[in-house]
């Protein structure tokens, strides 16, 4: 059933979905905003680069960009006060929040009888939404490990000394653009799936559709390698992991022509190490290899590439 | 500092503006936050105060109201005299009191000199005799010693008040110290006990004044009104709890139900919202508990609230969550109609819960609609799965059996072949033991075949058994019922099914070949109808049975109606079955699983004789069933009366109905298609089939369908519409007023399900739903839900579980069987519960000594031996079997129900419990008659006031044509002679509108005495008349009665006096 507004507004009115309804709304107003600033800067920092004396002074950061203005300021107050602003008006939030929402609580736990659809907190909804597409080693294990060292090796990989302290787009593309794919294409889409899209069963229901608990679906899902007629298990493996390799050689090249795209990326490109540039792309491929999973899973049904006795992939 | 620092904006950007309104948010959103800590979330505040202020004014008017009543009593001249009494009896006391106090105040004066001294004087010793005891050396002993015997000897002076108000000083030793003062105290209790003594005389009469007082006052007194109004000023806004360690239980309930606090509000105060003039008010949490006597029998302080009521006691923000009606919570408060689910909880082993009217409505209807024959419950009708068990112990008990015999004589031969005498006698004792237990194996089993004989006689089925539907049935009407079933008869028990189209056809083709053939019936004479009527009206038939369609309809609801019998029935068969209706074609094997022929019987060389005399297969191995599983009793009619009562019955018919011929019956190729459809629909249930008899149960369990998860109740479609509170139908659900409630609940879903049993296949593709549409109406759908919400896991600690071991439990069983065999149908058995004949118009009035007796104090009337005699046999004879053994008088007749030995017990039990009468019945000695008190006791019997005779039945026809009261030659059998004296003092207390007469005794200085114009003999008798005459009734003999039948003055009409 389409159009069904109150199942809309029952899913939206949970006190445990109203950060994730405010982030559908504030992630992008942030975005839109942080972007704004970016632009604004850049057009400043090419402004300052016209003027061969100020480009000198201020090795290409915009502030201070009027002469005259302090190279540095005090923390207090004129940091300090802005956080005191901040610290109250989210006192207030806090406040209001807790009056006006109790915590969500559910029925008792009750191992004969679990709940339908069983969902984790919201900020594990994305990687719930992940068991969908890889076995539960790669997508509880494997893969929030590897988003933990990714993103402690970030300052290791970072060889660009540009962007420190202002908001600037041009000098960053490359970890604006991988940050935005990792964290709001990926991470946040997959959590507003799991919240607003994925009801009983774990079954897809579009925005209004009815949450029907008595909603049967028929979808077959078949590994790559039966997709391909692959009887023999060792072979299907060998099918598999060449597919898994071919991915991976696909991907690093497209990688390493997306690094060598411009002047100042290439500048960027060679001054890094061997390790430097493998650790990034395995890491980046690696992130990429799940949306890649999830057309695979959700537009050609496959369900594994890679089929072992130990993990799927 | 650079000079132009002021255009930086970082330095030069004022904050305030932003700082102050966001400040202010702070603030207010503190407020909003103490608000909702002090107010928001404690709506009790509001309600106590609110409460506290309507309370007192409401004592306020009752103190003026009950001032003018009580100042009314205090002015009567009975309490002004009692007053008079108390004032006169204190002032005779008065002087001896004096004197007394006088001595106390100087025996106190005595003992308060005395005591520093002597308190000093013990501390000193009792430490020196520690010391002594704890003496590490015989010598230092010794030295210790001496200084406790120093320290004894004081001397100990002391000032001593003497009785001339001077001082005397004395000197004593420690004994006598001790001595002294014991003396002293024993002095003053004498004194003490004299002074109540002097003054018993005027506490009595003071006492006996307030008691006056307090019985002639309506209501509370003014001081007790003084002293809640004291309570309320004083009472503080806070949260009250019943806290219950041992259950887990807090609840909370009576912080805004304020009136529920037995200090603030005394029991005998019953408050309702028009006590405070706020009878429109939806919200107003101010009465109290409207059923008192409840609140006595479960005390709160251990009960709490929501044990029975539901709701959430620990909640107190808001009434929704309070109550338990917020998502999630599992045990929402109960609604209104179905309050009495909480009484399951604890009573679930209960056949009759008092004051729980609904739910024993619903439990009766689950037993007596059939909804047993599907759905299994606990405690119900539970005879088949014991007989089962019993007969799995007979296995066992046989194979063990068995094992023994062939252990014997192997110990026997290892003793033979022992090395000596000491192993072999072990091997004997062995053997020989063996031998023993085998013959206790062997009294077990009896007892067992004894038990399995009883559960054979005690398993009864809701329907008909179809297995006689051959001799008994129209054959078209069989297929017409199954489609038509509520349409031929609209009361009837048996749910119409919702069959497939041509299932019918097959099902009524295997009922009818599978049923029996013969022998053949009796061939019956047509009888008389017009006195078929009158025996069908009179002998009691209507207690259980109705006649009559629509407004026409009278009798009891308890079996069918039998208005169309006549388009049904096969005449001779009605005969046989009004005759006896547990009379068999065949007796049933349940071991061989079949019904047993003349053939079975021949190949042991026996007659075909089956009753519950000859019961035993034709092997001798087991028990048959020989008796139709009906609880329908025999009523012992003559074969003529059943052929007339037949002959009306079948008179009972709507000439115009047709009915199509059905030869497909015969058709054996639907066999199977039937067989397969009466396994599926579970028709074995309820009815007796051939080949399908120990067919298992095929619904749900019920037993703890109440808190069965809310999911695995399955809403199928219907599950969005029961969550939004839209019905079936599309219109609103409503609840307690309100539109739109949401029913995604049990009570929806039992509710919904009854009204329409395939509701919840609505809109299915293939329906999965057996259950068949129930004949109930709204009030009956609501006392089964009540009773199937109550229906839940185990809640409470086991100990507040209705387990009783004393005579409550006799009376549980009791009910049982008393509502199995619809014994209410002809007597009243609780107070205020009356029979199904006690409303019909035939027995109004001045006809109501035709009434079978009221059973309410049978326990203590009759003596329980005879009672178990009298249910085994009510004719009270052997061979004159047509008739009533005690109330020969009676058209209506105590029919013969052949209850199994443990019924009777447990009915005999049941009216001794009811009656509070020990067990085992010992027969109270009585005092024998002196001739002189024989010849007064004949005088009374005989007497014109009171004519005993008259009425009472003596045997003799002519004059028991007249009688209307049992025959008194029963009375030393079957009466206890302190309810005898009871009854003949004042019947009309133990049976209202007997035809009895009250009053022939006044009680006179603690004895009874003849109330009519006392016959000479008996005057100076200085003992109990009443007691006389009960001991004459219990010794009268046959020849007596005859003598003293002709000096009574002849019958006249019953109950004239």
């Amino acid at each position: 059933m389409w159009g069904d507004w109150h199942q809309l507004w029952e899913i939206v009115s949970v006190p445990d979905n109203v950060p994730i309804v405010a982030l559908l709304f504030l992630v992008p107003f942030y975005t839109w905003y942080a972007f704004r600033e970016a632009f604004k800067h850049d057009r400043l920092i090419a402004q300052l680069e016209g003027d061969a004396a100020m480009a000198k002074s201020h090795h290409r950061k915009p502030y201070p960009f009027k002469t005259g203005w302090d190279r540095e300021v005090h923390v207090w107050p004129y940091l300090m006060r802005i956080e005191f602003l901040a610290a109250v008006i989210l006192t207030v939030l806090l406040m209001v929040w807790s009056i006006t929402l109790n915590a969500p609580l559910e029925e008792p736990a009750n191992p004969n009888l679990t709940m339908n659809p069983a969902k984790a907190p919201w900020y594990f909804l994305g990687l719930q939404e992940m068991l969908v597409y890889f076995d539960p080693w790669i997508a509880g294990v494997v893969m929030p490990t590897l988003i933990i060292i990714g993103l402690m090796a970030i300052p290791y990989i970072d060889t660009n000394p540009l962007g420190n302290g202002y908001y600037t787009y041009r000098q960053r593309k490359f970890a604006i653009w991988a940050f935005l794919i990792g964290f709001l294409a990926l991470w946040c889409t997959m959590i507003v799936i799991g919240t607003f899209i994925r009801g009983p069963g774990w079954m897809w229901f579009w925005p209004t559709q009815t949450w029907d608990h008595n909603r049967l679906d028929f979808a077959v899902n078949r590994n790559l390698h039966e997709v391909f007629g692959i009887q023999n298990r060792w072979v299907a493996m060998g099918f598999g992991a060449a597919v898994i390799g071919l991915f991976f050689a696909v991907a690093g090249y497209a990688m390493h022509r997306l690094c060598m795209a411009t002047e100042f990326s290439r500048k960027i490109y060679q001054r890094m190490t061997l390790l430097q540039i493998i650790t990034m792309h395995t890491l980046l491929i690696l992130m990429f290899s799940l949306p890649a999973k999830m057309v695979a899973r959700l537009v050609f049904r496959v369900k594994y590439v890679l089929v072992t006795p130990w993990f799927n992939i | 500092m650079p000079e132009n620092e002021n255009n930086d904006p970082i330095l030069a950007k004022s904050y305030s503006g932003a700082l102050l309104i966001s400040s202010l948010l702070l603030v207010l959103s503190m407020f909003w936050a103490l608000w909702q800590e002090f107010i928001g979330l404690r709506p009790w505040r509001h309600y106590q105060s609110e409460f506290a202020s309507a309370y007192g004014k409401f004592l306020r008017s009752e103190f003026n109201k009950q001032k003018q009543s009580s100042e009314a009593v205090l002015n009567s001249p009975e309490y002004q005299k009692l007053q008079q009494a108390a004032k006169s009896a204190a002032d005779a006391a008065e002087p001896q009191v004096k004197q007394i106090d006088q001595q106390v105040a100087f025996l106190n004066k005595r003992i308060t000199a005395l005591s520093p001294t002597f308190i000093t004087a013990r501390g000193e010793v009792t430490a020196l005799i520690y010391q002594v005891e704890i003496a590490p050396s015989e010598s230092s002993r010794k030295s210790r010693q001496d200084a406790v015997e120093k320290a004894k000897k004081g001397p100990f002076k002391v000032e001593l008040p003497t009785p001339d108000g001077k001082t005397e000083q004395k000197s004593f030793t420690y004994d006598e110290l001790l001595a002294e003062f014991d003396s002293l105290k024993n002095q003053k209790a004498d004194l003490t006990l004299k002074r109540a003594d002097v003054r018993k005389a005027a506490d009595d009469a003071a006492k006996a004044a307030a008691a006056y007082f307090q019985e002639h006052l309506e209501g509370l007194t003014a001081e007790q009104i003084k002293s809640l109004q004291l309570a309320v000023q004083q009472m503080n806004v806070s949260i009250r709890q019943i806290n219950v360690n041992s259950a887990g239980l807090v609840d909370r309930c009576q912080s805004c139900h304020v009136a529920m606090d037995a200090k603030l509000v005394p029991p005998t105060l019953v408050l309702t919202k028009a006590s405070f003039g706020m009878e429109k008010n939806k919200d107003a949490p101010f009465t109290s508990h409207p059923q008192p006597e409840l609140m006595k029998i479960h005390n709160p302080e251990k009960f709490g609230c929501s044990p029975c009521h539901g709701g959430n006691g620990r909640a107190t923000n808001s009434i929704i969550r309070g109550h338990g009606r917020n998502p999630f919570w599992l045990w929402p408060l109960h609604h209104r109609e179905n309050v009495e689910a909480g009484c399951q909880n604890c009573h679930a082993s209960d056949m009759y819960t008092y004051y729980a009217p609904v739910l024993n409505q619903g439990r009766q209807l689950y037993r007596n609609k059939g909804c047993i024959g599907c759905h299994r419950y606990e405690g119900f009708d539970n005879e088949g799965e014991q007989l089962l068990s019993t007969r799995q112990l007979v296995r066992q008990l046989e194979q063990q059996k068995t094992d023994y015999e062939l252990e014997m004589p192997r110990l026997s031969r290892e003793g033979d072949k022992a090395q000596d005498n000491k192993t072999a006698q072990w091997f004997y004792a062995q053997a020989e033991n063996l031998r023993v237990q085998t013959s206790l194996i062997d009294a077990k089993l009896d007892q067992m075949m004894v038990r399995s004989r009883s559960l054979l006689r005690e398993e009864k089925k809701v329907g008909p058994s179809l297995k006689e539907a051959k001799m008994k049935l129209r054959k078209e009407w069989i297929y017409y019922w199954l489609e038509n079933t509520h349409k031929f008869r609209p009361d009837t028990k048996m749910p119409q099914f919702r069959f497939k189209p041509r299932e019918p056809r097959a099902i009524s083709a295997f009922i009818w070949q599978m049923a029996v053939t013969g022998p053949a019936l009796e061939k019956q004479p047509p009888g008389s109808i017009a006195r078929g009527k009158e025996l069908f009206e009179s002998r009691g038939c209507l207690a259980c049975h109705s006649i009559g369609e629509g407004n026409q309809k009278i009798g009891g609801t308890f079996a069918a109606n039998l208005s169309r019998v006549g388009e049904k029935d096969n005449y001779d068969y009605l005969v046989r079955w009004i005759h006896n209706p547990r009379q068999r074609t065949r007796p049933y094997d349940p071991i061989a699983r079949k019904d047993l022929g003349p053939e079975d019987y021949k190949k042991y060389g026996k007659d075909f004789i089956f009753d519950l005399d000859n019961s035993r297969s034709p092997d001798g191995k087991h028990e048959l069933q020989v008796q139709q599983q009906t609880v329908m009793p025999s009523l012992r009619l003559t074969i003529e009366d059943a052929r007339d009562i037949a002959s009306y019955l079948m008179t009972q018919k709507h000439a115009d109905q047709e009915y199509r011929a059905t030869d497909f019956m015969d058709d054996p190729k639907l066999l199977d298609t039937g067989r397969a459809l009466v396994k599926n629909y579970g028709c074995a249930g309820c009815h007796e089939i051939a080949t399908l008899e120990e067919e298992g149960r095929i619904g749900t369990e019920l037993t703890n369908e109440g808190s069965k998860p809310i999911e695995r109740l399955d809403f199928s479609l219907l599950t969005e519409k029961a969550k939004r509170g839209v019905l079936p139908d599309g219109k609103p659900s409503m609840r307690d007023g309100e539109k739109y409630a949401e029913w995604y609940d049990h009570k929806g879903f039992f509710e919904q399900k009854l009204t329409k049993s395939d509701i919840f296949d609505q809109g299915r593709f293939t329906t999965q739903l057996k259950m068949p549409q129930p004949n109930v109406s709204p009030e009956e759908i609501n006392a089964l839900t009540t009773f199937l919400l109550g229906s839940v896991d185990l809640q409470v600690p086991k100990d507040y579980l209705y387990k009783p071991g004393d005579q409550r439990r006799d009376v549980q069983e009791g009910w049982w069987l008393v509502t199995k065999y619809n014994c209410m149908g002809c007597h009243q058995i609780a107070v205020g519960q009356p029979s199904s004949l006690q409303s019909m118009a035939m027995y109004q009035a001045e006809n109501k000594f035709k009434l079978p007796p009221p059973l309410l104090s049978e326990g203590a009337r009759v003596d329980p031996n005879w009672l178990a005699r009298f249910l085994e046999n009510p004719a009270m004879s052997k061979t004159d079997l047509n008739r009533n053994g005690v109330r020969s008088y009676l058209a209506v007749r105590m029919p013969t129900f052949s209850f199994s030995e443990s019924e009777i017990r447990k009915i005999v039990k049941f009216f001794q419990a009811i009656s509070s009468q020990p067990q085992p019945y010992l027969p109270p000695k009585m005092e024998p008659l002196t001739p002189q008190e024989r010849a007064m006791a004949r005088e009374l019997f005989t007497h014109p006031a009171a004519p005993c005779l008259k009425c009472h039945a003596t045997g003799q026809p002519a004059h028991d044509a007249n009688a209307s009261a049992p025959n008194f030659l029963l009375a030393p059998d079957r009466l206890q002679p302190a309810w005898t004296m009871r009854w003949i003092t004042d019947p009309a207390r133990i049976s209202p509108g007997t035809a009895m007469p009250s009053g022939l005794f006044n009680l006179v200085e603690g004895r009874w005495v003849f109330s009519g114009p006392l016959p000479p003999s008996l005057k100076g008798y200085p003992k109990d008349h009443a007691d006389l005459l009960v001991r004459y009734m219990f010794t009268i003999t046959p020849e007596e009665q005859r003598m003293l039948l002709g000096r009574t003055p002849s019958g006249g009409k019953p109950g004239a006096k």
